[in-house]
């Protein structure tokens, strides 16, 4: 039976990704990122999408690369490998996808986070891991190095310091762990992870969507800007933001000391 | 200019600049931003100065940009660009470029640009009672006064993302847990310990401030080998300062040093 390698569902403005391939602790082949990369562009698309969930099905988030039959490398092949290949023609994609996606993506980390699988969830905007989860950059157990954005995100979520050990080392992480040093945002227990999650991706879901799209532009270009343009992209930014009906009807319901009711326009 | 919504006060090489409209808690209004900018140029422009120290006056630190003010333009076409052009990033830009170190002694609520104000501050010294506010998304805007960039370099990107699109209200104590500041002290010790120090870096050896601020600002957007010939040509100009020899002489004698800010 050919498999769903991910599962969708739209409801109150968010769409559930669940990746699905729990036999296989939701390791990637190439039918989940293409699979992936078609629901990122859906979620772009569909103005009704205004957050994005993912998560794992079963008992794991992700495993990585699916380094076994059917994965994304053939490791029995007589010639050395091109990985770079693949990364261009789908996995580079996808991170990429996820962070210019103008709405916010939460990350429901409901297992084992491990290789590319522990990147994929850091590009989430908002993570939250289930206690039991673990983040593992296996890569240097394989001889290679972090990817799917990992030696971009580890210093800018953790520091010089620690991105370098997590990757030369390979240590795997506790939830709480990583938690606590802002790899992720929080740990929830186990039993109301997707409770938490799903709360919190409807609360974004009916959010200042434009508001949302403009602070993960803004963040993602702090990180190359001096202050000093991150100042004019400010005032650039603002200046749209302000003239939107959702600031309006901001402004309005602070006034007026009640919640605001969001468009995301 | 003579200031009615803020008090700035010079002694012994020490600017305090108070924010003053306590019953708002020093919301922002154009009239209050106009003259925390012509403090800050000031301040600037004042050689005597050597170290500057922000507070708020009552239980506020500052609760950002005062939506109630009448001088805010609140009709379909307002500009939010305009007041930032004009009055908020020049604050910030002269904020972190005057060669002068400066102290945050934030004492009760900072939301908005005002947490902005504490975290382009060099030193945030926080209250136990205070607390920090992105609450722009909560009216549809995204932070500014700085924070887009201040926040993923003081917390990472993960809680830069979440205070930024949720808004939380979050403690000192947990702020300073995440180093987005520096310390936090008991309520009633906050002003006495902030001007301690405050003091201390106007008696301090103001050139080498200088050149540690701005080698920091510097350091994020270039890479290592810049930044090593940077030190190189910082270190080369202060070895020739008087405190340099001031401060040698005085190690060596097993004395305090006494610098100038030359």
């Amino acid at each position: 039976m050919e498999e769903t390698p991910v599962l969708s569902a739209l409801a109150d403005g968010v769409l559930t990704l669940t990746l699905n391939r729990p036999q296989r602790l939701n390791a990637m082949n190439n039918a989940l990122i293409e699979a992936m990369n078609r629901a990122l562009a859906r979620a772009r698309d569909d103005a009704a999408i205004r957050a994005v969930l993912l998560t794992g099905s079963g008992r794991g988030f992700c495993a990585g690369a699916d380094l076994a039959g059917g994965g994304t490398v053939d490791a029995a092949a007589a010639e050395p490998p091109d990985l770079g290949a693949n990364m261009d023609r789908i996995f580079n994609p996808m991170i990429r996808a996820m962070r210019a996606l103008p709405k916010p993506i939460v990350g429901a980390i409901n297992g084992v986070a491990a290789g590319g699988g522990a990147n994929f969830a850091l590009a989430c905007d908002i993570v939250l891991a289930a206690r039991s989860a673990r983040f593992d950059q296996a890569f240097v157990r394989i001889s290679l190095l972090p990817d799917l954005g990992g030696t971009w995100f580890l210093p800018h979520l953790v520091g010089d310091a620690r991105a370098r050990a997590l990757a030369m080392l390979g240590t795997s992480l506790t939830a709480e762990q990583a938690e606590r040093m802002g790899m992720i945002w929080q740990v929830v227990e186990d039993t109301a992870l997707m409770d938490e999650a799903t709360t919190l991706a409807r609360r974004l879901a009916a959010g200042p969507t434009l508001s949302y799209a403009a602070i993960k532009q803004a963040i993602d270009a702090a990180a190359t800007n001096s202050l000093d343009r991150q100042l004019d992209l400010e005032r650039d930014s603002q200046r749209l933001l302000g003239k939107t009906a959702d600031s309006r009807e901001g402004v309005a319901a602070f006034r007026a000391k009640r919640p605001a009711q969001f468009t995301g326009r | 200019m003579t200031y009615s919504q803020i008090t700035l006060a010079k002694a012994d090489g020490l600017a305090t600049l108070t924010l003053s409209q306590p019953e708002k808690l020093n919301a922002v209004s154009r009239k209050m931003i106009a003259e925390i900018k012509s403090a800050w140029e000031d301040i600037a422009a004042d050689g005597a100065v050597r170290a500057v120290l922000l507070t708020g006056a009552g239980r506020g630190f500052c609760a950002g940009a005062d939506l109630a003010d009448p001088d805010r333009d609140t009709g379909p076409n307002a500009d939010s660009g305009a007041a930032l052009d004009k009055f908020f990033n020049p604050v910030i830009r002269t904020m972190r470029s005057i060669p002068k170190p400066i102290v945050a002694a934030v004492n009760g609520v900072a939301a908005g640009v005002g947490m902005s104000f504490a975290l382009a501050s060099d030193i945030a010294i926080a209250a136990k009672s205070a607390s920090f506010l992105q609450a722009f998304a909560r009216i549809g805007l995204l932070p500014d006064g700085g924070s887009t960039w201040f926040l993923p370099r003081l917390v990472g990107e993960q809680r830069a993302r979440a205070l930024a699109m949720l808004a939380p209200q979050i403690k000192a104590e947990q702020a300073k847990e995440w180093g987005l500041i520096w310390d936090v002290v008991e309520d009633a010790d906050l002003m006495k310990t902030a001007t301690d120090l405050a003091r201390r870096l106007a008696g301090g050896p103001t050139l080498s401030l200088a050149r540690i601020k701005e080698a920091m600002n510097r350091a994020h957007g270039n890479d290592l080998g810049q930044q090593l010939d940077l030190e190189r040509d910082f270190q080369r100009e202060l070895g020739r300062s008087e405190d340099f020899k001031e401060g040698v002489q005085a190690f060596l004698a097993k004395r305090p040093a006494t610098f100038k800010g030359k």
